[in-house]
């Protein structure tokens, strides 16, 4: 082992409990987001089966199921990709590893408490905010510690000159921090009067699902796609630009043309959201310059494949983003499948997507074991991505359908609703499959940290059974 | 570190940092053009920050048009909205009559009258039999559409149409309705050109 080998190493160990801390949980809920979401999307196939059971309707169950996929397993495993790759690219390991893993713990006990008050009935009834104050404070200082000790490593980092991945994770530490507590407290705490709720309500779920995930996930692309095609990242510039026009016009999108507010807000969203065609194509051709015509090792081809197709799911979910504030069209997508269709893009295709490849990189390097079950990785990527394709192409092409029929007034509600039941059928079946490809994730996951678990175990063992042993030795 | 981990291979180390090529200029220029557009869109839908301004309208002059007025054109506003909807659907919007339903009222000489004793009438008690309008003959019937209007709606109404589309006459008081309606109650729809014309001017 050279030098550079052994700082990474250790680099790699100082993140260790955190990590495990922080993925272990997450694919917890993973799992549990998608139990969940099948339970919703049962309801509309068979909806007497939990009509006795409150707990389980789809009022509960649907964002139950979304926070549980987002505050869950997205958050904290883009929080401990961040403090791996900051402290990998700043070249320093992370100090007092004990507080990310505290924070970390309570983190995802914010998150158990959030989803029972859901369930319970206590959603505060904003979308994406629907975790009641009991668990939207542990949350917040668990994210503030969490992001803090990334950041004294980020700023102890001893390569001072700053590359693209550092700037959108960076700027992703600050960003949730910011926009959670400004919607819990316009929202929850002191709420803003009237319609400003809303207002307040979409541009925090505009912040959280499109800005807070881009900056993370697409940080996370153009540090690996490099690194896994072995080649120096080609674009500074375009990254840099790719930067800073998602965070500026990413933003401001989210108001929905309908919108019963002035005119100069959707008009000012639905702007923004056209200009980001610039960040969508700059973030493509960024990531198609680094892996055009490589040749990947054998270890780097799995995670590769998934941030790749993590990659295309951002480019397409950003068109449908850009579609659902385009006047024209919105008129026609708005209240219909084509909404959830693309946040499951952007959620699942997108950010889990990559979230897997890294993990399945980090992983393994930090906690030094191999992946316990390594093919069927390679078989998860294939089956999330056709999750996702059957999660996600139905509902946008019902969603078109069931928009176009209703804006015919001479066709009855119930028809209509009835007439996307098939397309229903088809996305649920999506959802088994993401089920199945997160219960390999989780697998892999557990296997490695109870592997851990039991080599700490035996090392513990053998440090009691030790001086025993070389007493016997100097007698 | 234990063994298991010399399965997995270290990352390759650190690489320098690439060369800082520059990003294409095309996607500057793209980028340029769309803010331009942007910024006409904007111009043209947002009502410049007004808060006055919803969708579908997109400034406030657009606005201004729909807004409540005072005054004189507050009245004729409350005329027109009347008259399109109570005498439209006989008279015309325009005023011009209706052949086999309406006589004009445009340029009439009832309506034009210095008195408007008649003409309050009429809309009262309705007119029916031959009556002359402008030298035409109508021998028709008109039921007493005015009767169910407010006094201030009725005068608004008759207001309107003795001063639009050609007609330039005084306005009509809520007053003035009211003592017609007091004089014309009970009584039947006037019949034909004497009853109207033994009426006072
Ligand atoms: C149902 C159709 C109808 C409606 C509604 C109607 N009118 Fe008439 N109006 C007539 C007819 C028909 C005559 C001619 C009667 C006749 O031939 O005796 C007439 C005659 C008149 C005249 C006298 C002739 C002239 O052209 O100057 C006046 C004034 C008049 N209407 C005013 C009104 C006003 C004001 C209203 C609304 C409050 C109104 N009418 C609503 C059918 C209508």
């Amino acid at each position: 082992m050279n030098e550079i080998e052994k700082l990474d190493s250790e680099i790699d160990a100082s993140c260790r409990v955190s990590l495990l801390a922080l993925f272990v949980g997450a694919a917890f809920w993973l799992v549990v987001a998608s139990v969940l979401g099948l339970i919703a999307s049962l309801n509309f196939h068979m909806p007497e089966a939990f009509a006795n059971c409150p707990w389980l309707t789809y009022g509960r169950v649907q964002p139950a199921a979304d926070d549980a996929l987002l505050y869950g397993f997205c958050i904290p495993a883009g929080l401990g990709v961040a403090l791996w790759l900051l402290a990998r690219s700043g070249r320093t390991p992370v100090r007092g590893a004990l507080v990310p893993f505290v924070a970390a713990h309570l983190w995802h006990l914010g998150v158990l408490v959030g989803l029972i008050g859901i369930l319970a009935g206590y959603s505060t009834g904003f979308r994406w905010l629907e975790f009641p104050r009991g668990a939207s404070s542990p949350l917040f200082y668990a994210y503030l510690l969490l992001a803090l000790w990334a950041m004294m490593t980020f700023g102890a980092r001893r390569e001072r000159a700053t590359s693209p991945p550092q700037w959108f994770l960076v700027a992703a530490l600050f960003w949730f921090p910011w926009i959670y507590s400004t919607a819990n407290l316009l929202l929850v705490a002191w709420p803003v009067r009237g319609v400003t709720q809303a207002v307040v309500a979409w541009w925090f779920g505009d912040n959280l699902l499109f800005v807070w995930l881009a900056l993370v996930g697409v940080g996370a692309a153009f540090y690996f796609l490099p690194k896994f095609c072995e080649r120096p990242p080609q674009t500074f510039y375009l990254a840099l630009f790719a930067f800073w026009t998602l965070v500026l016009f990413g933003s401001l999108c989210g108001i929905p043309q309908g919108a019963p507010v002035p005119a100069w807000l959707p008009v000012a969203s639905s702007v923004a959201a056209a200009l980001l065609l610039v960040p969508l194509l700059a973030v493509v051709i960024v990531a198609w310059r680094a892996v055009r015509g490589s040749v990947l090792s054998k270890w780097d081809h799995g995670p590769f494949c998934f941030v790749g197709a993590g990659v295309v799911c951002f480019f397409l979910s950003g068109l449908m983003w850009m579609a659902l504030a385009c006047p024209e069209i919105c008129r026609v997508t708005e209240f219909t499948w084509f909404v959830p269709a693309q946040a499951q893009l952007q959620l699942y295709g997108f950010f889990a997507l990559t979230m897997f490849g890294a993990i399945y990189h980090i992983l393994p390097r930090s906690a030094g074991f191999e992946l316990p079950f390594p093919k069927l990785a390679r078989a998860q990527f294939w089956i999330s991505l056709s999750g996702v394709a059957l999660l996600v192409a139905p509902l946008a092409i019902g969603g078109v359908a069931q928009g176009r029929q209703l804006q015919n007034p001479g066709i009855s509600f119930a028809v209509i609703s009835n007439s996307t039941l098939p397309f229903l059928r088809v996305s649920t079946t999506g959802q088994l499959l993401l089920l199945l490809g997160n219960l390999i994730f989780v697998l892999n996951v557990f296997g490695l940290a109870s592997a851990w678990k039991r080599s700490v175990l035996k090392k513990a063992l053998a440090l009691v059974k030790a001086p025993l042993e070389t007493a016997e030795v100097q007698a | 570190m234990s063994d298991e981990s010399d399965h997995i291979p270290p990352e390759p180390p650190g690489r320098p940092p690439g060369p800082r090529s520059p990003a294409p200029m095309g996607f500057f220029i793209l980028t340029l053009v769309l803010l331009f557009l942007a910024a006409v869109y904007f111009d043209h839908h947002s009502g410049w920050f007004n808060a006055q301004v919803y969708h579908p309208f997109v400034n406030a002059n657009e606005l201004e048009k729909y807004q409540p007025k005072s005054g004189e054109a507050a009245l004729l506003a409350r005329g027109m909205a009347t008259y399109e909807r109570v005498c439209g659907v006989c008279h015309g919007n325009d005023g011009a009559g209706k052949p086999g339903q309406a006589p004009p009222l445009a340029g009439s000489e009832w309506v034009l009258e210095n008195g408007v004793n008649r003409l309050t009438h009429i809309p009262l008690t309705g007119l029916s039999g031959a009556v002359d309008v402008k030298g035409q003959t109508w021998n028709l019937s008109m039921p007493a559409m005015g009767a169910a209007l407010s006094d201030a709606d009725l005068a608004a109404v008759l207001t309107y149409i003795r001063g639009s589309w050609g007609n330039k006459a005084g306005p009509v008081t809520p007053a003035q309705v009211k003592a017609a309606r007091a004089a014309v109650a009970g009584q039947p729809p006037i019949n034909g050109l004497q009853a109207l014309k033994a009426l006072p001017e």
